[in-house]
């Protein structure tokens, strides 16, 4: 491992330990001390299987959607749509399942996966189509798309896959045959997370070790160099965006047939958290992974706190933030600071 | 009246500066030689207070002085004028003033701040328009406001950091001729340059820097230009030697009737038609800005244009890519167009081989021969760094265009076309680029060389061709003598053509 690549992971772990010290001395002001506040923390975090299980459950969607920025933005793709291409997946999964509860799982799941990543995949390239032929910027593009793709979520959650016995603005629920399998009984720990992390480790074999995962990376850090060099950077950029797109809609669809089973109108999404936990992860697979985990055990930690101390769980929202600033604080601090070298 | 005493600094592990030591004396030009990275910036960083010393004193009239911001530096009476000028072009210059110098003041000192800038400029033959838009004016004119502003301090030291690079031979004549009169009012000029013959022209005190030290600080009488060579880089260089005329080969690049627009669809190169063999480098000389840059772009399609434009005989068309992607380009401007400054030495060399055996295969990397070849190329090329990990940012300028030049020439391309590719370099890095040109030239390559530094061109060009107002002339070199180029670079047409005579005396 290069020194590089070390000091940045020992700058974002500075950079965690920085942002728990802050919010620890927070609370401590608050009235609740570290020594009450972090055991409490870690026993809902990981304090046994089961708790474990609940940090790893939330880690997976956070890690999916993570990996679909990162892939992205590592191609300067500034995709901040993952939020409305895991919405398309989720609906697609859900919307087409109800409708077909009763085909034999085996075949069902993972050709109703292959269409929410399509679905994904599709309102990514809407972005990219818009941005080669009109110039208009992804990140604008992206984020516009996620206010329609809420708003298309929110139609057919109330009309055309409402659920008739309920008034609620919620789809039915998924046929078992079309939910995933759980790994740990009483835990919502699903075999989709497992894909994901089998995922994660795919793509970090691929940029490091494929042509494509390096053209990727010439393409991130200068296109006119990669222009000039015969890479074809429109494609790349275009594939960079597929596969953001295609992953964020996967993870839609593993949460909604792994945990949640059916859709609501308030269906938490993970895509904007996504970006924090690439950017945190430095947008390396692995960091990413790590980054993801940490969020989770952050999510399920507060849930904790909240439970047993009665601090708001917004706390671990507040903790992410802090974390996500000061690195990236420290990752503009260590640009500035590189020995400057004369014309 | 200004010194510097004892100064050190360092970067990280890199002693930038060591005991530098020398005087800055009134009404003296005082040149400041060195290698990239010797430490002539930093120097001037520290003296404009851009950067703190680690030890040392600067004294100005005896006592010693904190140089803690620019802002401070500009009081004590010392102005910089850096390559890259701080002019906002859509504003004017009036509110350029007001934002350098001026922000906050009330009318009535704002129109004083103008009227004395108006005067200074008078004085000093450079008549200032203070309503024109900076953009609108041309290069060496916004120096001359550069340098009007930074004289507006006091003018007790003048810094002024490679000024002759973006102008004209014109115009660095009479930037010489203002500096000459500003020193007779009593201004401590310190001239930066690469260049020895400007140093030469204008300079009466030299402080040459080689790694971080001084070696030799006082009156430039009595140097010879092999003298300060040898200081400057600890060894003598050796020239460029073109070698013996080839027999003309094929036409490799072929340029018919090829005109170029910009976007606002005005003609940026009129009509040009240029042949270049095998075995032979073709140079166009030119000012910056007369359309040099906008034929290079169209000849590695990166611009439509009109014409027909031919590699290695393929004429534009659906086979031209794979041809144009087969040319060895070193592009002008390197950090922004040859290199990707976050990813390592490994990564950008192999940029062009990357698809290619056997070095991938199906598209899977072998990263232990990319690392193998990149640390060949390294070695081959005298490419100094730490190793192939190291990121391109972290190397100095001629070590970021060796890079360039060992992914573009290794290939050993048949046509190449580099632009400028000495600007910014050292005398030893410029001798290094220029011999791999010649070298590609004796295997047999096309090279087109367009190059704003006439001495560098015919240093090693077969044939120079000038462009000026997007129009190439009939080929000037060896035929036609510098001043008849020179003129052709201006724009005018000299009255009698090819009357060249002691051409190879003005060879330096």
């Amino acid at each position: 491992m290069s020194a590089r690549a070390l000091r940045s992971i020992a700058v974002t772990l500075g950079a965690a330990l920085l942002g728990i010290i802050g919010v620890l001395a927070g609370l401590w002001c608050a009235g609740y001390p570290p020594a009450t506040v972090v055991p409490t923390w870690l026993a809902a975090a990981a304090g046994n299987e089961l708790h474990l299980a609940g940090s790893l459950q939330q880690a997976g969607p956070l890690l999916c959607a993570g990996l679909a920025t990162a892939v992205a933005f590592r191609a300067n793709a500034l995709n901040i749509g993952v939020e409305g291409q895991y919405l398309l997946g989720a609906i697609t999964y859900v919307g087409i399942g109800v409708h077909v509860g009763h085909a034999p799982g085996v075949v069902m799941i993972p050709l109703l996966l292959l269409l929410a990543m399509a679905s994904g995949a599709g309102w990514a390239l809407i972005a990219f189509v818009l941005e080669r032929t009109r110039s208009v910027p992804i990140v604008l593009s992206t984020i516009l798309l996620n206010f329609i793709a809420v708003a298309l979520v929110s139609y057919l959650i109330e009309g055309p896959l409402h659920d008739p016995v309920t008034s609620a603005p919620q789809t039915e629920q998924l046929a078992p045959g079309l939910r995933l399998p759980v790994l740990i009984a009483g835990t919502t720990l699903h075999v989709g997370v497992l894909v994901i992390a089998a995922l994660a480790v795919v793509l970090w074999v691929a940029q490091s070790r494929t042509v494509f995962g390096y053209e990727l990376a010439v393409v991130g850090a200068n296109e006119r160099v990669a222009r000039l060099t015969g890479i074809r950077v429109e494609r790349v950029r275009g594939l960079a965006m597929a596969i953001s797109g295609a992953l964020a809609g996967l993870g839609g669809a593993l949460q909604q047939a792994g945990v949640t089973h059916y859709m609501s109108d308030g269906s938490v999404s993970y895509g904007y958290a996504g970006i924090a936990v690439a950017l945190l992860g430095q947008l390396h697979p692995l960091g990413v992974a790590a980054a993801a985990l940490y969020f989770g055990m952050l999510d399920s930690g507060s849930a904790g706190l909240e439970r047993h101390l009665d601090i708001p769980h917004d706390v671990g929202d507040i903790l992410k933030g802090v974390v996500t600033l000061v690195v990236l604080i420290a990752a503009v601090v260590q640009w500035r600071r590189r020995p400057w070298s004369g014309p | 009246m200004l010194s510097l005493e004892g100064i050190a600094k360092a970067f990280g592990a890199t002693q930038a500066l060591d005991d530098v030591s020398f005087t800055l004396e009134r009404g003296s030009i005082h040149g400041l030689l060195g290698e990239n990275g010797a430490g002539k910036t930093t120097v001037m960083r520290i003296l404009f207070g851009l950067e703190r010393p680690d030890r040392g004193v600067i004294r100005i009239a005896g006592t010693a002085v904190r140089i803690t911001s620019a802002r401070q530096a500009r009081a004590l009476g010392i102005g910089m004028v850096h390559q890259h000028f701080a002019l906002v072009p859509s504003l004017s210059v009036a509110e350029n003033l007001v934002l350098a110098l001026g922000a906050g003041l009330a009318g009535g000192r704002q129109a004083a701040l103008q009227a004395r800038i108006a005067n200074l400029g008078a004085e000093l033959g450079w008549p200032i328009d203070l309503r024109a838009r900076v953009g609108d004016l041309a290069v060496g004119q916004q120096q001359r406001l550069e340098i009007l502003k930074a004289l507006l301090g006091g003018g007790q030291v003048l810094i002024l950091d490679e000024p002759t690079a973006p102008l004209t031979p014109l115009e660095a004549a009479d930037l010489f001729r203002v500096v000459k009169v500003l020193a007779s009012r009593g201004t401590a000029v310190v001239f930066i340059s690469h260049k020895l013959a400007e140093v030469e022209a204008v300079c009466d005190r030299l402080t040459i820097l080689r790694r971080g030290r001084v070696v030799m600080s006082g009156p430039l009488a009595g140097m010879t230009r092999g003298r300060i060579t040898e200081l400057m880089i600890g060894a003598a260089v050796v020239a460029p030697v073109r070698g013996a005329a080839r027999p003309p080969g094929a036409v490799l690049l072929d340029l018919e009737q090829v005109s170029v627009a910009d976007r606002q669809r005005r003609e940026r190169v009129h009509r040009v038609a240029l042949q270049v063999r095998a075995g032979e480098i073709v140079g166009i000389a030119g000012v910056d800005g007369n359309g040099q840059t906008e034929l290079v772009r169209a000849i590695l399609g990166q611009a439509p244009a009109s014409g027909t434009i031919a590699i290695e005989g393929v004429a534009s068309g659906a086979a031209h890519g794979a041809t144009r992607e087969r040319l060895g380009v070193i592009p002008e401007d390197r950090q922004q167009d040859g290199l990707a400054l976050a990813l390592s030495l490994t990564e950008n060399l192999l940029m062009k081989a990357r698809n290619q055996a056997p070095f991938s295969s199906c598209g899977w990397r072998h990263r232990a021969r990319w690392q193998a070849q990149a640390q060949a190329l390294i070695a081959d090329y005298d490419i100094r760094a730490s190793g192939p990990e190291q990121p391109a940012v972290s190397l100095s300028g001629g070590n970021q265009q060796k890079v360039v030049i060992a992914r573009e020439l290794s290939p050993q391309p048949l046509v190449v076309v580099a632009v400028n590719p000495t600007r910014g370099l050292d005398l030893g890095a410029t001798a290094s680029v220029m011999h791999r040109l010649l070298a590609a030239r004796a295997r047999g390559a096309a090279v087109l060389l367009v190059h704003s530094d006439l001495d560098e061109l015919m240093q090693v060009a077969d044939r120079i061709l000038v462009m000026s107002s997007g129009h190439l002339s009939d080929s000037t070199w060896p035929a036609c003598t510098r001043e008849h180029i020179g003129a052709l670079m201006l724009g005018e047409q000299p009255a009698v053509a090819g009357t060249g005579t002691g051409v190879g005396a003005q060879r330096p």
